[in-house]
């Protein structure tokens, strides 16, 4: 970043990639509060209700209200709870999900590290949350927190695999699966792979949807059913670390999906007076508004249907597309 | 380079605290955290001699997937790993004498291998080496791996599905 | 080019670091003087919509989750060595092409077998 990351170590040096990744921190934190406050209103627009309107102007206070809230409320750690796994269990699931961001690129001169493997590195450290998810539903000890866990785990583990291979045909594109590269990529070719990997771009897209947990794809939540899934047990901040988790991955999610298939910060259309790091924000807020439509648009599907599409419709699809890929690559096509 | 140092020192910790952990904890699900923490430790590892495939191959294989297959299995089986373990005197020596008798082996045989002093430089993108080496020099281990791959699936499939018609 | 690797991994150190100090500085720290204490032996008792908890909530789960995380790491190890091939394709060429052609192939050999034998069926 800026050149730092090409010097020797030093403590001067620490101490400005430390502060960069606080800022990083705060910045996420704050796109999740206003995430939450988006999400509300746009599905209060669709709705045709308002949304939050009262807590400060226009609402835009609610979620600042809700966090102190949480922060207030007493923790409750129920008698028969596995104190040591209740207690880290929020942890290891909140800890990957920012680690996941560190190798976004977000800008040519803002990135936070650059690692030979991003890729693999995203796929690796996301899917440690499915850990901690397990384990809360497992050590809260309830019967609606077993099946809610072991329910978001099958579901989990299962669309893992559609995700990591719909972007094996990027990697075959570019041979490489260092992320500064794979836009660099796009940006000598003037085409984003959004295009010429289509297939791939959807399922991920779906498979996508259904790691973060959302409608349609929320069924481990499945208030009506489960009560609330794995977290029914916590309170207060612990269960805040849970929502949260779902929310920061939804950052990282979408400003991986810019990086891979939208060109991450190249300006379309040689649009080039406006920033980088603006086309990026406008890339990644349109993928978000896209995740918060399709909650206000599709029904729940069934945990049968669920399951089935990931390993009879995802898995071939995606294992077609790095064939097909491949193929074309090798006829020169590519 | 002492942060070198202590990094090694950390990740080595991890690594034996985690296998000791599980050996010792009684709750199986405590064990399979603590194994994974073992996995975590050793990719750290792999990290510092700049493997970052093998490390991130070991979180994601390891860390992630092997251990909730491990903490699924033990939620199939009813509750009954609680129990005391019998306490078997000959069994703990015998164990012992195996574990040291290993440990001897082994650090004999890192003391007799006359290990390639030149610093070999890795490269900056040693995945393609990789795949390169893998797919020209060892196609025949990677067909078997393959096949090892199925085996492994049918065999899962059989069992469970006899395991099913019981019920 | 080294400095390159051993900063980006400080880097993600820092993140991982950041990532443990927030929920225990929120939940053990700021929370821990903002939010009572009032336990009581009702309150502690396990959340079953209002019921007396009945029986035990450790019940064996159907294998078919077992299943699941089997398939699971079998694809994920298949996937593990799609990576290295798709990289290196570039110098590999053709032949390359025709060996994972045969390993997809064994692996969808073996998702066939488990849709046929009914074992991707959730019932």
């Amino acid at each position: 970043m800026f050149g730092i990351l090409d010097q020797q170590f030093s403590w001067l040096n620490f101490t400005i990639l430390a502060l960069a990744a606080v800022a990083l921190l705060l910045v996420v934190l704050l796109f999740v509060m206003y995430a939450i406050y988006f999400e509300r209103k746009v599905i209060g627009w669709m709705q045709l209700r308002k949304g939050p309107n009262r807590t400060g102007p226009w609402g835009l206070f609610q979620t600042v209200a809700d966090v102190l809230k949480l922060l207030i409320k007493e923790d409750v750690v129920p008698k028969k709870v596995d104190r040591f796994l209740f207690l880290i269990a929020p942890i290891i699931s909140f800890t990957p999900s920012f680690m996941v961001i560190a190798a976004i690129p977000f800008t040519e001169n803002l990135y936070f590290t650059d690692i030979n493997v991003g890729l693999l590195y995203y796929g690796a450290i996301s899917s440690l949350s499915i850990t901690g998810i397990l384990l809360g539903g497992w050590a809260s000890n309830n019967k609606y927190s077993i099946m809610g866990g072991m329910r978001s785990v099958a579901q989990m583990i299962s669309y893992e695999v559609p995700l990591i291979m719909s972007f094996l045909g990027i990697v075959l594109m570019t041979g490489s699966l260092n992320l500064r590269d794979i836009v660099h990529a796009q940006i000598d070719s003037g085409i984003w792979f959004i295009f010429p990997q289509f297939i791939g771009f959807v399922v991920f897209l779906i498979a996508g949807n259904a790691e973060l947990n959302r409608t349609p794809f929320d069924l481990p939540e499945a208030e009506n059913e489960l009560v609330a899934g794995y977290f029914v047990e916590y309170s207060g901040f612990r269960f805040a670390f849970f929502m949260l988790t779902e929310y920061v991955y939804t950052f990282a999610l979408s400003s991986l999906m810019v990086t891979l298939f939208l060109g991450g910060w190249d300006a379309p259309f040689g649009l080039t007076f406006i920033p980088p790091i603006v086309w990026f924000a406008l890339k990644f807020l349109l993928l978000v508004f896209y995740l918060f439509w399709a909650r206000a648009t599709f029904p729940r599907v069934k945990i049968q249907q669920l399951m089935e599409f990931a390993w009879k419709g995802l898995i071939p699809v995606a294992l077609f597309n790095v064939m097909l890929t491949a193929v074309l690559k090798t006829l020169g096509i590519f | 380079m002492t942060g070198q140092y202590l990094a090694f020192f950390i990740f080595a910790l991890m690594a034996i605290t985690g296998g000791v952990f599980m050996i010792n904890l009684s709750r199986v699900i405590h064990m399979v955290l603590s194994i994974g923490l073992s996995f975590f430790g050793v990719a750290g590892l792999f990290i510092m001699l700049q493997a970052e495939f093998l490390a991130f191959v070991q979180v994601l294989i390891y860390a992630g997937a092997i251990t909730i297959m491990m903490a699924m299995g033990t939620m199939m089986t009813q509750g009954g790993d609680e129990g005391e373990k019998p306490k078997r005197r000959l069994h703990n020596v015998l164990s012992f004498l195996s574990a040291v008798l290993v440990g001897a082996f082994l650090l004999y045989g890192i003391y007799t291998t006359s290990w390639p002093t030149e610093p070999t430089d890795l490269g900056a993108n040693n995945i393609k080496e990789i795949g390169v080496t893998l797919f020209s020099n060892f196609v025949i281990p990677f067909e078997l791996a393959s096949i090892l791959l199925l085996v492994a699936l049918v065999g899962a499939i059989v069992l469970a599905k006899r395991d099913g018609e019981k019920d | 080019m080294d400095y390159i690797y051993s900063n980006s991994y400080t880097v993600i150190t820092i993140f991982l670091l950041l990532g443990i100090i927030l929920p225990l500085a929120t939940v053990w720290g700021v929370g821990l003087i903002l939010r009572p204490k009032n336990p009581a032996p009702e309150k502690l008792t396990t959340y079953e919509s209002g019921l007396e908890p009945t029986g035990d909530a450790m019940v064996q789960f159907n294998v078919r989750y077992y299943i699941f995380a089997l398939l699971f790491v079998v694809f994920d190890v298949e996937t593990v060595f799609l990576y290295p091939w798709a990289v290196a394709f570039d110098e590999l060429g053709l032949f390359s092409l025709i060996e994972m052609s045969i390993f997809i192939f064994m692996l969808v050999v073996g998702l066939v077998y488990a849709w046929k034998k009914k074992v991707l069926r959730w019932e």
